[in-house]
């Protein structure tokens, strides 16, 4: 364990602009806070609140465009069209209000070493694209996951919303409560008239120590109609693709144990939301 | 970075809030930011932007007690007294966010104060009495 005695320095930019270069430099982007005041608290950190461009949620067409700093609270009262329900849901179930309050999407994504938030499988399942402070185009979230870019600053998400798909998103936890899950997962299905799954995204959280899509998963479920078996299928076969961690709150036998039961949460909150 | 409660209870003298489990666990920090509650534990005082409202300020110092301590005394929900602070901040919030509040929605808003004594049914039943919901 390192301690550090450097006090925190603290940077209010006035513009986006401002913030990016302190975060490209090397600076700590500073949002609800809930996760950094549970480290070292020190070094350079960038106060990201009075920026306007990074608050509110803003539609353009199917697609959905979350400013960086929404709360989970924002996210859990927002109305969202069918497709994007499992983000309610994480937003809505992750932690207790008094967190859900401040911590931020942002926050949620760019924490390294955070294998329980919520929000990130949600936005795997949704095929979620990071808007970074630099002058290119979005990129998918999974790949920012992978590869955590240093110095680069997430300015807002972007999920797509078409018509026919919806989602859900279910967690497992020990107790009750607010806590940590052990195990979550988030699906987006796109259905036919008849009812067929024709595509499925599905991201499992907290089972390893970064939130990934489940291809194993996905396959099991195109092709027939979303039902507790078929959920329950796929959640075996993406426990059968998982390496699990073990960790105090569960071994990850346990994690991959609870899967098919979480999948069919997840999938009959899916299956539930209007088409 | 200083959180919050750390200048309130060693600055301010408002030792209300308490310090539990500093790790935003416990809700026995919990104090009001603008309209809503927050773990002041985990709270860099730098975001503290809008009035903060603890439990010293939920009823005047000398005055009688908010009706929600009141309900907490009559039902029996205080015994060590430890979560009550917190748990005064977040029932008075969702009391003025929701008036009428089923039984389910009160425990739901109680998820982030955890009480180690009273096994929350007279907490819970406390919060609803001064929604005005007294059971019999
Ligand atoms: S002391 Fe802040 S949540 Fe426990
Ligand atoms: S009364 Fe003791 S912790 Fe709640």
């Amino acid at each position: 364990m390192t301690l550090s005695l450097t006090a925190a320095q603290l940077h209010g930019p006035t513009s986006l602009a401002e913030a990016v270069r302190l975060v490209a430099g090397g600076a700590v982007p500073l949002a609800g806070g809930t996760w950094i005041m549970r480290g070292p608290r020190a070094g350079d950190h960038v106060v990201l609140a009075g920026l306007a461009e990074l608050h509110g949620v803003a539609t353009a067409g199917d697609t959905v465009v979350v400013g960086a700093l929404a709360t989970h609270a924002e996210l859990a009262r927002h109305a969202w069209p069918p497709a994007l329900a499992a983000l309610r849901t994480a937003a809505a179930e992750s932690a207790f209000p008094q967190v859900r309050n401040v911590a931020t999407v942002g926050g949620n994504i760019g924490a390294a070493g955070f294998a329980e938030a919520d929000l990130v499988p949600a936005l795997l399942a949704l095929d979620a694209r990071l808007r970074l402070g630099d002058a290119g185009g979005a990129v998918p979230l999974a790949g920012y996951l992978a590869a955590r870019p240093a110095g680069a600053l997430v300015v807002a998400v972007e999920v797509d919303a078409p018509a026919g798909r919806t989602s859900g998103f279910a967690r497992q936890t020990v107790r009750g409560g607010g806590e940590y899950a052990i195990a979550s997962v988030a699906l987006a299905v796109d259905r036919d008239a008849a009812g067929v799954v024709t595509a499925a995204r599905v991201a499992v959280g907290a089972v390893e120590p970064v939130a990934r899509r489940c291809p194993e998963a996905e396959s099991a479920l195109v092709g027939a109609p979303l039902t507790a078996a078929s959920a329950r299928a796929a959640g075996a076969a993406a426990a059968a693709g998982l390496h699990p961690r073990d960790a105090p709150d569960a071994p990850g036998w346990y994690r991959a144990a609870v899967l098919p039961a979480v999948f069919e949460r997840a999938a009959a909150r899916a299956a539930e939301e209007p088409r | 970075m200083t959180p919050l409660l750390d200048v309130l209870r060693d600055r301010l003298g408002l030792r209300g809030a308490k310090a539990g489990c500093g790790e935003g666990r416990c809700g026995a920090c919990t104090v009001r930011l603008g309209d809503r509650t927050v773990a002041s534990c985990l709270l860099p005082t730098v975001l503290a932007t809008e009035p903060v409202t603890t439990v010293e300020g939920i009823a005047p110092p000398d005055g009688p007690l908010h009706p929600v301590q009141d309900a907490l005394l009559e039902h029996g929900g205080v015994q060590c007294g430890a979560c009550i602070p917190g748990m005064v901040v977040s029932i008075c919030t969702l009391l003025e966010s929701d008036p009428d509040p089923d039984e389910a929605t009160v425990r739901a808003g109680l998820t982030g104060n955890i009480c180690r004594c009273t096994g929350y049914q007279k907490i819970v039943e406390a919060a609803l009495a001064a929604a005005g919901k007294d059971q019999p």
